[in-house]
């Protein structure tokens, strides 16, 4: 490989893929050996040049012709010859001639075996050779040889894997045929390769697939306002017209027309958001007002008994952020009167509530109203099961409920997987003292609402109410897109 | 919706028989009550708003009968007809009226005397708005000597040991020193003149709103009760006096009412009302209004059922309405009893084919126009609450006096005025996200409030939509391409004008023009305002209002 990567040019890691793939057509064989390397170290490299330690003192004294002498004076001499560089070294030097049996000191005194002398010098010439082979080969040397080289901290040893690429008979036999010809490989197709037709002589680098990507996110809608459009769409194809209203309203239109009498609890500050500015508006129809007013006071002419309370007109023309899209029901029925139509609302209502997980100040809700001669309420139950298919929440039950402008009334429940049954499904059939004052005369109202939120939080798989407005635009980017199983056909 | 705990054992002693789960919560339901709890012998369920004769076992009672055919038809109270109790009303200035009943010939015990005070308890804090319209009492009437008087004294005139209390006390006293005081006492704290109840020897039967006597207490050994409501607002006094007397009347042994005159401004009033009220209901019209097709005949029996009196006449029903059912006030409630009582799960849901084309409004259908472009643009749509507060609107926009659609009543800090542009919510999402890396761009499409005195709820919902770009490289042209590239796709020409706007670099803003008609602004946003969002880059907005391009649009084809 290291030979292969030289004459290449290239760094051995940046083949390896190259040769794996080589290697699975089966045009090369690949074998990986371990070998032992051996470094010298530093001391070793200078002996490798100067000699052992004990060679020099050795020759030292053959030199001078000395047999035995005083220790301190060997070492004085030997260092000022400079045949050792150190006390440490000289320290060394007899260490080793005495092991090897050449030396041996008495009472102070350095004395020589004269007879030790040659084997003495064949056993350090021994080292010597290894110390200057070893680089080159380690594994030629004897183990004791190199164990002792490494006793001394003269060498390292590391182990080694070599890869030997080695090409295959079937290598060898598509090349004598002229089957194997050079070529460039490419990552990137290039104009010329395409306007001059050179796909045949390049090959194309083959892609890991396994390999992990950069992630990208798409610009997207907004989940939320996406599955909110998806509902209209819903509607829109059972019949239902988009209705708008404001958002500041007169509590004329969020509660009194809805024959919500002016002291109901839902009225007061706990429930309803009042406007410090503007503080009041108008309402141009007088006789609409005196209507409303009768109604609540007596009944007027709705058959009722009302409410036995003095109206106060003040009172109606305050104005709040609307509680309920309710007021956008009454404000279409005032404006249409009979006939036949179905409208829906799905827009923002405002309660005085602490954002938290479960609750929030600015909600959707969608409400409509089915308005015609025959509507009944059973028709009304009719709506709650289709739009339930539709929106694919499964089976509606559905209980006697209470609510002031409607009568009979009715909540709807889905069985929700984890709550059990969950109400979802507010209605009923419009009172005849919201209809008549607002010039309803033949037509009977039913009145929907649906908990838009709830069922939004279920299909978009979260469980604070917070994220519908998340300013997070991680968490908008990992959401996937909201499904409708009825509007995708499943 | 207020919650009443009922004792399983106390309700089967006053139905009169055993009852199952089923049968408890399949009646309950007809009743649009619902169990909250069950534990032991104890039942909790929210009762609606409209029922308060459901606020206690005996009215509970009185309808499960109907329901389960143990007791069918109106329920008759026996009345004395030679007794009559008086009752002198001179009370203060603000809180005039009194009403009274007394019912005789009670069998209580704890559980009993338990059910009448938490009855008291549930209509003080519904109808009875915590006892600031109307407060009511429940005494002892063997404890009183009638006539009874209801009159206006001088704090610290009586004395009278408090319900609960060892040691009497003045009016002023118990306001300071008691529970009740301390909780009710700022509804006549502030006058000279505290309402009191007497009795024709002086005996203190309680001070209202506040607290009863302990002498006048009700005990499981009271045989003879006086009831008396007092308040502002006689005609309700009087609907929540016939709930709580003819609630009473089913502890009876069997009852009996005794009518109270009512003397007061030289006039005389009977209470409780007890009157019934008739109203016939044709079979067509229920039929006309719930789809079901019954007969007169059933009709009238599942009005029997909800204990009303019924009789059938040819095509309708004549129906007798007890005065505690203070929630029938039309025919249309009647329809909805005879449905409960026959069953909602009994009726078969009709199907609704549409006969209209259906279709989404101009606002919506432009928005989905102008969301897909600016997806195609690479926007990311984001969406923000409407409400916000001025500190975000108008301050660190650098703008001044602007006048904002603001809530008296704010929750929160930060949630206090409806928002009048966009643009500044979507610089709050950009700084949200800085550390994402830039560049970032941004869109949101939906209403501002902007304060219109022409409007008849003096401010114009504006449907808008809104982008950002925000990164190192980002300056004004960043805006400028957006709007371009935004208006040819929606076949609009346009030109710029420039302008000055606190909000943006002098020089880097104009006013967006289709013909000479202004329907929006782009800019590069001022320093201060980036530094005031804490966005370390330069940033380009765009706003729009998609009402104006709609009309624009509109006028063209």
């Amino acid at each position: 490989m290291d030979e292969i990567s030289k004459s290449l040019g290239v760094e051995p890691a940046s083949i390896m893929r190259d040769i794996a793939e080589l290697q699975s057509a089966g045009l090369i064989s690949v074998t990986k050996r371990q070998v032992m390397e051996a470094r010298l170290t530093d001391e070793g490299r200078r002996y490798a040049s100067l000699g052992l330690p004990e060679r020099r003192l050795l020759e030292f004294l053959r030199q001078r012709g000395v047999a035995a002498a005083e220790l301190g004076k060997v070492a004085r001499d030997a260092l000022n010859a400079g045949a050792l560089s150190s006390a440490a070294e000289l320290r060394l030097a007899i260490q080793h001639l005495v092991r090897a049996g050449v030396c041996r000191v008495s009472e102070g005194r350095l004395v020589i075996d004269q007879g030790a002398i040659e084997e003495g010098l064949r056993r350090i010439s021994e080292v010597e050779r290894a110390l200057s082979d070893v680089e080159r080969s380690a594994a030629g040397l004897s183990e004791g040889v190199l164990r002792e080289l490494r006793r001394r901290k003269l060498v390292t040893v590391k182990k080694r894997t070599i890869i030997v690429v080695q090409a295959t008979d079937r290598c060898l036999e598509a090349l004598r045929r002229g089957a194997l010809r050079p070529a460039r490989v490419v990552t990137r197709v290039t104009p010329d390769i395409i306007l001059e037709r050179k796909w045949g002589e390049v090959i194309f680098k083959r892609f890991d697939v396994s390999v992990e990507v950069p992630t990208v996110y798409p610009s997207r809608k907004h989940p939320y306002m996406e599955l909110l459009d998806e509902v209209r769409e819903i509607l829109v194809s059972m019949g239902f017209e988009e209705m708008r209203g404001p958002h500041v309203e007169l509590e004329f239109w969020n509660f009194d027309a809805l024959f919500q009498a002016q002291d109901h609890p839902a009225r007061e500050i706990h429930d309803t958001f009042f406007l410090k500015h503007p503080r009041t508006g108008s309402l141009p129809d007088r006789e609409l007002m005196e209507r409303v007013k009768l109604t609540h006071e007596m009944g007027w002419v709705t058959g009722s008994k009302g409410w036995g309370y003095e109206w106060s007109p003040e009172r109606a023309l305050r104005l709040v952020l609307r509680t309920q899209t309710t007021a956008v029901s009454v404000r279409t029925l005032y404006e249409r009167g009979d006939g036949e139509y179905r409208c829906f609302a799905l827009d923002r209502v405002f309660r005085p509530e602490t954002l938290d997980a479960k609750h929030s100040m600015e909600f959707y809700q969608l409400e409509g109203i089915i308005v015609g001669r025959n509507v009944t309420f059973k028709h009304l139950l009719g709506f709650f099961e289709e739009f339930a298919r539709r929106l694919g929440l499964g089976r509606v039950k559905i209980k006697p409920a209470y609510f002031p402008f409607t009568e009979p009334s009715v909540e709807g429940f889905i069985k929700h997987p984890k709550l059990g049954w969950v109400e979802v499904f507010p209605g009923g059939m419009f009172r005849p003292e919201v209809l008549l004052p607002l010039g309803v005369r033949e037509s009977n109202v039913a009145a929907w609402g649906i908990g838009i939120d709830r069922i939004a939080m279920a299909v978009l798989g979260i469980d604070d109410i917070r994220q519908l407005f998340s300013p997070d635009l991680s968490f908008l980017r990992e959401k996937p897109v909201p499904l409708v199983r009825s509007l995708a056909g499943w | 919706m207020p919650v009443v705990d009922v004792s399983w054992r106390d309700l089967e002693r006053l139905v009169g028989r055993r009852l199952s789960w089923e049968e408890l919560e399949e009646c309950l339901a007809k009743l649009k009550c619902e169990v909250e709890e069950v534990e032991g012998d104890i039942v909790w369920y929210e009762a609606t708003h409209d029922r308060p004769d459901l606020f206690s076992a005996e009215g509970l009672a009185r309808a499960l009968k109907g329901l389960l055919g143990v007791e069918v038809g109106l329920r008759e109270f026996r009345v004395s007809r030679e007794e009559r109790v008086d009752l002198y009303v001179e009370g203060p200035s603000y809180r005039p009226y009194a009403l009274g009943a007394v019912v005789r010939n009670l069998r209580l015990d704890d559980e009993a005397v338990r059910q009448l005070m938490n009855l008291q308890e549930k209509l003080h804090v519904t109808y009875c708005r915590d006892r600031r319209k109307v407060s009511i009492g429940l005494y002892d009437l063997d404890a009183i000597r009638p006539p009874i008087f209801y009159r206006s004294i001088k704090p610290g005139d009586v004395k009278f040991v408090p319900l609960d209390g060892e040691e009497a006390m003045t009016p002023a006293e118990v306001i300071r020193r008691t529970e009740k005081g301390r909780a009710y006492g700022h509804l006549i704290s502030g006058y000279p003149e505290y309402p009191i109840l007497v009795d024709s020897e002086g005996t203190v039967l309680s001070l209202p709103p506040i607290v009863n006597s302990e002498e006048t207490r009700v005990t499981e050994e009271t045989k003879n009760v006086f009831i008396d409501v007092t308040g502002t607002d006689p005609a309700l006094m009087m609907k929540v006096l016939t709930v709580v007397a003819t609630s009473v009347a089913e502890r009876g042994a069997p009852e009996e009412l005794v009518l109270v005159n009512v003397h007061a401004g030289g006039k005389v009033v009977v209470s409780p009302d007890l009157r019934l009220e008739v109203r016939e209901v044709a079979r067509e019209d229920a039929a006309r209004l719930s789809g079901v097709e019954l007969s007169c005949e059933e009709m009238a029996h599942c009005l029997r059922m909800m204990r009303h009196g019924a009789q059938v006449l040819d095509d309708r029903v004549r129906v007798e309405v007890a005065a505690y059912r203070v929630d029938i006030l039309h025919t249309v409630d009647l329809v909805e009893d005879v449905l409960m009582a026959y069953g909602y799960d009994r009726i078969t849901p009709e199907p609704l084919p549409p006969t209209h084309a259906g279709r989404i409004s101009p606002e919506e259908y432009i928005s989905r126009k102008v969301r897909d472009i600016m997806v195609g643009l690479g926007f990311q749509e984001v969406a923000n609450y409407m409400m916000s507060c001025p500190d975000l609107l108008v301050r660190r926009m650098r703008l001044k006096g602007v006048e904002l659609v603001e809530v008296e009543n704010p929750k929160m800090e930060r949630y206090t005025a409806l928002r009048q542009w966009l643009l500044p919510g979507l610089l709050s999402v950009v700084s949200f996200n800085k550390h994402l890396g830039f560049p970032l761009k941004v869109f949101e499409i939906g209403d501002v409030a902007i304060v219109d005195p022409s409007s008849d709820v003096r401010a114009r919902i504006e449907r808008r939509a809104a982008c950002i770009v925000a990164g190192p490289e980002v300056t004004m042209t960043d805006g400028l391409v957006t709007c371009k590239a935004l208006m040819r796709s929606l076949g609009l020409t346009y030109s710029l004008r420039e302008r000055s706007h606190p909000s943006f670099i002098e020089g880097r803003c104009a006013d967006v023009l289709v013909g000479s008609r202004v329907v929006g602004l782009v800019g590069e946003f001022h320093p201060e305002v980036l530094s005031n969002f804490d966005i370390p880059v330069p940033a380009a907005g765009l706003e729009l209002c998609l009402r104006a391009l709609l009309s624009e649009l509109a006028s063209r084809s």
